[in-house]
């Protein structure tokens, strides 16, 4: 599903995010990125949706090569590809209905499969009651659930977390990763970058981790270390 | 359909919500287009009133419209004859009559009174000097002759209103096209704060897949309607003036030539759509360019 072969990544002052990496992620798979800040972890999940561009070595995604990938095709690479955030990124004066519904809106989806599909997404997250609620008015927990909700609607391929339990406190975190891991065993292949090493030794899944832009290590069923 | 709906809806509300920065845009495009019209307008209405200038004639001898075919061909010979002039051309009643028909497009009710027959038929002389006196010393030489009623002279008649339109049209262009150049300015300022006030919804729009083009569809109508809206305003305007002109103003005028400066409505009307054409363009051209530049993939 996802394959990395070589790829490095340097910002602009010499600053080396990426080093050689290479890696194969498989259909299904639940996969942590691990590391401490500034190891590499958010900028191999930019590469994996085109927001970054690799300065050498070859990516795929979705049984196709994405280096040469063109402008207007970039779009539809990413319908393929949830997306979520630390920060959540919803749109606050939308409510959580609406900010589902405009990840369909916006990619052309007809009305009636927006008004079927969101609540039904909507009740997967645990967020049935709260359809018409603004994001301020929930609970970080239940705005990440919103985000999650919103990556997922369109039922992607892949997911890819970028620290979404990074504000939430432990009880909170653990019940966003349950609602990760349910999404996982829908066939979707789920990465999530994280520093939380509670999550990572509960849930005992393949472990990559980064060290200065190298993987270090990659550990079936690993933990945080 | 439901696309469309989006594209107007968002469009729609960013108008609104940038109001102070859009009517800033809008007046601009009105000035300036206004001015371009107007400036259009005039050159229509001067070559109208000077068309028989044209081509180099620098005096016409009209003759009484009772002059008989002998006087014509006596004043026709001795212009021939004279060796400073390089062209004459006659000019006969029907034509006479044709040409104060297009003077006066909007007048039937002149035109009916009058007949051929009380046209005055002229020679049209395009000398070969451009020396003003020696101009008028040959029209002079036509000025008794029997059968002439008078002889004008271009210099006198139109040069001045010639000079003044030349003036007030390259005032007007070089005005205009500064103007154009900031409303352009202007469009696109509106259209980078429009983006930066939505910058967290075209983050997420680029996140969850949705296409450059539909990304950028709403700024750009919302730049084309400024430009189109002002471009009608400014056709209104344009409208006005020239109503005023030509209700108002006109019969208060003593000289004929500005008398005859006035515009047909056929040009009034393609003067319009130029004008409206030049707003889509301006709108286009400042929201295409905010939209290249801000919202790179």
């Amino acid at each position: 599903m996802i394959r990395l072969e070589n790829v490095s990544k340097v910002y602009k002052g010499d600053v080396v995010a990426l080093r050689d990496a290479s890696a194969d992620i498989q259909k299904g798979e639940f996969v942590f990125l691990v590391g401490p800040s500034g190891s590499g972890k958010s900028t191999m999940l930019r590469l994996l949706n085109k927001q970054e561009e690799p300065d050498r070595g070859t990516i795929w995604v979705a049984g196709k090569e994405i280096n040469g990938l063109s402008a207007h095709r970039v779009p539809f690479l990413r319908r393929n590809i949830g997306s979520v955030f630390q920060d959540y990124k919803l749109l606050t004066e939308k409510t959580v209905f609406e900010n589902v519904a405009f990840a369909l809106e916006v990619i052309g989806r007809p009305k009636h499969v927006v008004r079927q599909q969101v609540p039904a997404i909507l009740e997967l997250v645990g967020l049935a009651g709260k359809q018409e609620r603004f994001p301020n008015e929930l609970s970080g927990g239940e705005q990440q659930r919103v985000s999650i909700a919103r990556a997922f609607v369109n039922r992607p391929l892949i997911l890819l977390a970028d620290e979404p339990t990074g504000n939430l406190d432990p009880a909170t975190s653990e019940g966003i990763m349950r609602l990760l891991d349910r999404i996982n065993r829908t066939g979707t292949t789920v990465v999530m970058a994280t520093h939380d090493q509670g999550i990572v030794n509960m849930m005992r899944r393949r472990v990559i981790e980064l060290d200065r832009g190298t993987i270090v290590r990659d550990q079936a069923r690993g933990v945080y270390q | 359909m439901a696309k469309v709906s989006y594209v107007v809806r968002q469009a729609g509300s960013s108008l609104r919500r940038n109001f102070t920065l859009t009517a800033a845009s809008l007046l601009t495009v009105v000035v300036s287009l206004t001015l371009v019209g107007l400036s259009l307008l005039m050159q229509n209405g001067v070559s109208n009133s000077t068309r028989r200038w044209s081509g180099g004639v620098e005096f016409i001898v009209f003759m009484n419209p009772d002059a008989t075919q002998d006087q014509l061909d006596a004043v026709n010979r001795d212009l021939l004859q004279n060796p400073q002039v390089s062209k004459v051309t006659f000019f006969t009643k029907q034509q006479a009559y044709a040409e104060f028909q297009k003077y006066y497009p909007d007048a039937p009710e002149l035109t009916q009174v009058l007949t051929v027959e009380q046209m005055p038929p002229s020679f049209r002389v395009v000398p070969k000097v451009a020396d003003e006196n020696v101009i008028e010393a040959i029209g002079n030489q036509f000025d008794k002759k029997p059968g002439v009623y008078n002889v004008s002279y271009a210099k006198k008649s139109v040069e001045w209103i010639r000079q003044i339109s030349e003036f007030l049209k390259w005032g007007s262009y070089v005005f205009a096209t500064v103007l154009g150049f900031v409303a352009i300015v202007l469009i696109w300022n509106t259209i980078r704060t429009a983006m930066f006030a939505r910058r967290r919804e075209i983050e997420v729009m680029k996140l969850v897949g949705a296409t450059n083009w539909f990304i950028r569809l709403p700024f750009m109508l919302e730049g084309l309607v400024q430009g189109l809206v002002g471009a009608a305003v400014a056709c209104l305007g344009i409208i006005g003036v020239n109503w005023a002109w030509e209700t108002k103003v006109i019969d208060n005028l003593s000289v004929a030539e500005l008398k005859a400066l006035v515009a047909t409505s056929g040009q009034l009307q393609f003067t319009c759509i130029l004008v409206l054409l030049a707003g889509t363009l301006v709108g286009a051209a400042g929201s295409g360019f905010a939209v290249t530049r801000f919202l790179d993939v």
